[in-house]
């Protein structure tokens, strides 16, 4: 699905609106929080894609351009800390590296942080493909009293270096020239050597113009194929002793060259790894006969190193990148003065966010805020939209009466549907999206998951799993996509029961528009606790039935910094309408067979079947049993229909329903099943077999402590 | 269940005189170097690819209530981990050295 946008370079150099001379794929990696979604953000404006990467649940961030007369396609990789196989996300950009749908790697460092972006920065030369590195925030590292030789760098890795601040947009576009370049010349460095010191001036449109119309035309020649990767052995180097066992496992991988060469790895990058013994590569090598005896090679070969300095491969390995490292280090950053930094307001807000008192003060206090934010504002603009359908809704009725068929199908299922969706889900989601990306933005949830990891533990899970929890408070739907960031199959999975189980602002507005406007306070906290119980004690039985372990949290925590509002408002806008494309179509479908089943009266015979549970076990009448199923849709609705239902029956709520009657229907509808929006994410996250377990183990959980709270309470008020 | 290594380092709580000990039982705000890291595969490698190595200084921020993970400084960045993982990193303290 290729969209064509214009960029306004394309129109300048005289190519008409979506014409391309050549097309090149870009993708950005590096560490997270370096800045590579504000590039890509820069580079991509609102042409982006949020999709999964092929069988795999790690999104894939696409976008497109037109620049300077050459259509870039652009790929967003997840933020990862190195190449090994620890996560998903290392496993899905290890492949995608070295694929022939990527021609040049945008490698975005952070020049704050140096001594950890190299690391990737090392692991990626590894890979020996054609590479661009963009060291972003260069103007937080001057501000702090050091200057970087950019020229140093180069002439080092032999590789173009771009000086950028993201976040104001300069550099970025000077990586899709230095992209060019690599495309006409298919080497680095070309017009340094052209043009002498020119490097990092920005060039003008029309000297580009002059430059590239001269070029022939470079028309389907992959970069990667004709790239000379400049010889870096130098600084690669492990040391002695590992460099002789690479270098013979070299020699035994190379006559293997045609096997391996459909996986597109280098040689010495296969060397090291089965040394290392990734567990990926080492499967390259069993499944092929003649190469698995290679692997008892390196296995000599490790015990041999491990022996020599005592310690085990990957620490050999990883210290030796770090003294790499070092060196660089040592010669291209300059430290300006000397002068103490003084502590900055961000520091201080990081002692008070993560304090043994206050920390918690404050993660209470953004999970009321969410709340609120998302409630008012989902709530004025909710009563906006539905107000009018009302009112469009009597038009309709008047023309076409209110019982024709077509009408009640299309406009009160389908239509209504829709409304439905926009009032009651997309209000509040959006809202939801924009407050999330503030916090994600600014550095804040891993704050939490420091806070809260020790009583995760006690729930089978890490600290992480906080974030998508937190993201449960405004809605289930995206916070249960969020149960990505997991490490292992094990704690996403528990994650996303967990999260499903978080009462969302649609609970909320039915558990305060009934118990807390007609009972009062306390009864809402006594839900909300057993609301919580639920969720430990579920997360106490997955965790002891799920196969596997709980690992132990490895998180970095990245200093906080302002919101880029640019970013979150285009973030929130793309999430939106991701939302709109996959949800809204199956809840107006949903609105359509519902209104069916309510019009030939089906549902009479529902509420008959569920008679013995929701009239004898339950203790409610009769009709809600249709709510109940209602409320699969969208949760609110079991309390809108009541309120229609006692309206068009002239009682008020408290007559329709007794206190007992209130606290138990509201509590089934925290509890009986995730909304059906959530059900359908579930099982594209994980498989329908889980959401329906899930689904399952979720009602049978509210039937029965929704049956109990009724007896109890009976036999108490009795 | 995982196999733990036993480590024949003292594990009683209060030892601040002592030069090695666990990471998870260090003062806050103190600067250490890294002895051993007595973790599984996965964890070591993960941990050695940030920067956790022996002979490597890092600071111990702070450490969450109730037991909780703890924040380390290690090559210029902050790092959060589990308070089971931080009591397998043996450290050596320094003596002057502190944030």
């Amino acid at each position: 699905m290729r969209k064509l946008i214009s960029h306004k370079s394309g129109k300048k150099s005289g190519l008409k609106k979506g014409e391309y001379k050549d097309t090149i794929n870009l993708a950005l990696a590096g560490n997270a929080n370096v800045g590579k979604s504000v590039i890509f953000n820069q580079l991509t404006g609102l042409s982006q894609t949020i999709g999964n990467w092929p069988g795999k649940t790690v999104e894939k961030m696409e976008g497109h351009l037109n620049f300077l007369g050459y259509r870039f396609n652009i790929v967003d990789l997840p933020g990862i800390y190195s190449l090994s196989t620890y996560s998903l996300e290392e496993i899905v950009s290890r492949e995608y590296i070295v694929s022939d749908e990527v021609d040049i790697i945008i490698n975005v460092i952070d020049a704050t942080n140096l001594e950890r972006n190299l690391f990737f920065t090392f692991q990626l030369l590894e890979l020996k493909v054609p590479m661009i590195l963009a060291i972003n925030q260069m103007d937080l590292l001057r501000k702090r009293h050091f200057e970087l030789d950019l020229e140093k760098l180069e002439e080092i890795f032999k590789l173009p270096v771009i000086p950028t601040v993201a976040v104001h947009g300069i550099g970025v576009h000077q990586i899709l020239e230095e992209a060019i370049e690599l495309t006409v010349y298919h080497h680095p460095h070309s017009h340094y050597i052209q043009e002498g010191k020119e490097i990092h001036e920005h060039l003008t449109h029309e000297n580009h113009l002059k430059r590239y119309s001269l070029k022939e035309s470079t028309k389907n020649i992959s970069v990667k194929k004709t790239f000379q990767f400049p010889d870096l052995i130098s600084i690669l180097s492990y040391g002695k002793e590992v460099e002789i066992k690479i270098k013979n496992l070299i020699k035994k991988i190379d006559p293997h060259q045609e096997y391996f060469s459909q996986f597109n790895f280098p040689s010495r990058f296969l060397a090291i790894k089965i040394l290392e013994k990734d567990e990926e590569i080492e499967k390259l090598f069993i499944a092929n006969e003649k190469t698995s005896q290679i692997l008892e090679l390196a296995d000599e070969y490790r015990k041999e190193l491990e022996g020599y300095h005592g310690e085990d491969i990957n620490t050999i390995v990883s210290s030796e990148i770090y003294n790499n490292i070092h060196n660089i280090i040592v010669k291209v950053l300059i430290s300006k003065s000397r002068i103490g930094r003084k502590v900055s307001l961000a520091e201080k807000f990081d002692h008070v966010t993560t304090h043994s008192f206050w920390g918690y003060v404050i993660l209470l206090l953004v999970l009321i805020g969410i709340y609120f934010f998302t409630f008012l504002i989902g709530d004025f603009f909710g009563g906006l939209i539905e107000k009018v359908f009302t009112i469009w809704s009597d038009g309709i009725y008047q023309i076409y009466g209110d019982q024709n068929l077509w009408v009640l199908i299309f406009w009160d299922g389908g239509i209504g549907g829709l409304f439905g969706a926009i009032g009651g889900v997309l209000v509040y989601v959006i809202p939801f999206f924009l407050i999330i990306e503030i916090l994600q933005d600014s550095g804040y949830l891993p704050r939490a998951a420091f806070l809260m990891d020790r009583f995760m533990h006690s729930i089978g899970v890490h600290g992480k799993t906080i974030i998508p929890m937190i993201l449960g408070f405004g809605c289930n739907v995206p916070a249960c996509a969020g149960c990505r960031i997991m490490e292992t199959e094990r704690e996403k999975k528990i994650s996303i029961a967990l999260t499903s189980l978080i009462p969302c602002a649609a609970v909320m507005t039915v558990v305060l528009g009934l118990v807390g406007r007609y009972l009062g306070i306390i009864w809402v906290l006594i839900l909300f606790s057993i609301n919580f119980s639920v969720i430990i004690i579920v997360g106490k039985i997955l965790n002891k039935v799920m196969p596997g372990q709980c690992t132990e949290l490895i998180m970095e925590m990245h200093g906080y910094r302002t919101p880029n509002y640019p970013v979150i408002l285009k973030q929130t806008w793309i999430r939106t309408k991701e939302f709109v494309y996959k949800a809204l179509p199956i809840i107006i479908i949903a609105g359509i067979i519902l209104e069916i089943l309510f019009m030939f009266r089906l549902l009479d015979p529902i509420n008959f079947i569920l008679s013995p549970i929701t009239v004898f076990w339950l203790g409610l009448p009769f009709i809600t049993g249709i709510f109940l199923i209602y409320g699969i849709l969208r949760k609110e609705l079991t309390l809108v229909l009541l309120a229609v239902l006692a309206n068009s029956m002239g009682l008020s709520l408290l007559e329709l329903l007794t206190p007992t009657q209130m606290v138990v229907f509201s509590l089934v509808t925290m509890l009986y099943i995730p909304c059906f929006a959530t059900v359908v994410l579930i099982a594209r996250e994980s498989n329908w077999k889980y959401a329906l377990q899930i689904s399952a183990l979720e009602i049978g959980l509210a039937l029965l402590i929704g049956g109990m709270v009724n007896w109890v309470l009976v036999l108490v008020i009795n | 269940m995982r196999k733990r290594t036993h480590i024949n380092y003292s594990s009683r709580n209060h030892h601040s005189h002592l030069r090695i000990d666990r990471l998870s039982n260090c003062e806050n705000g103190k600067a250490v170097t890294v002895l051993r890291v007595h973790a599984g595969f996965m964890a070591k490698k993960r941990l050695a690819n940030l920067g956790i190595i022996p002979g490597v200084k890092i600071i111990k921020k702070r450490s969450a209530l109730f037991r909780g993970p703890i924040e380390i400084i290690v090559k210029g960045s902050s790092l959060v981990i589990g308070r089971g993982l931080a009591s397998r990193i043996m450290v050596k303290k320094e003596r002057t050295q502190t944030l």
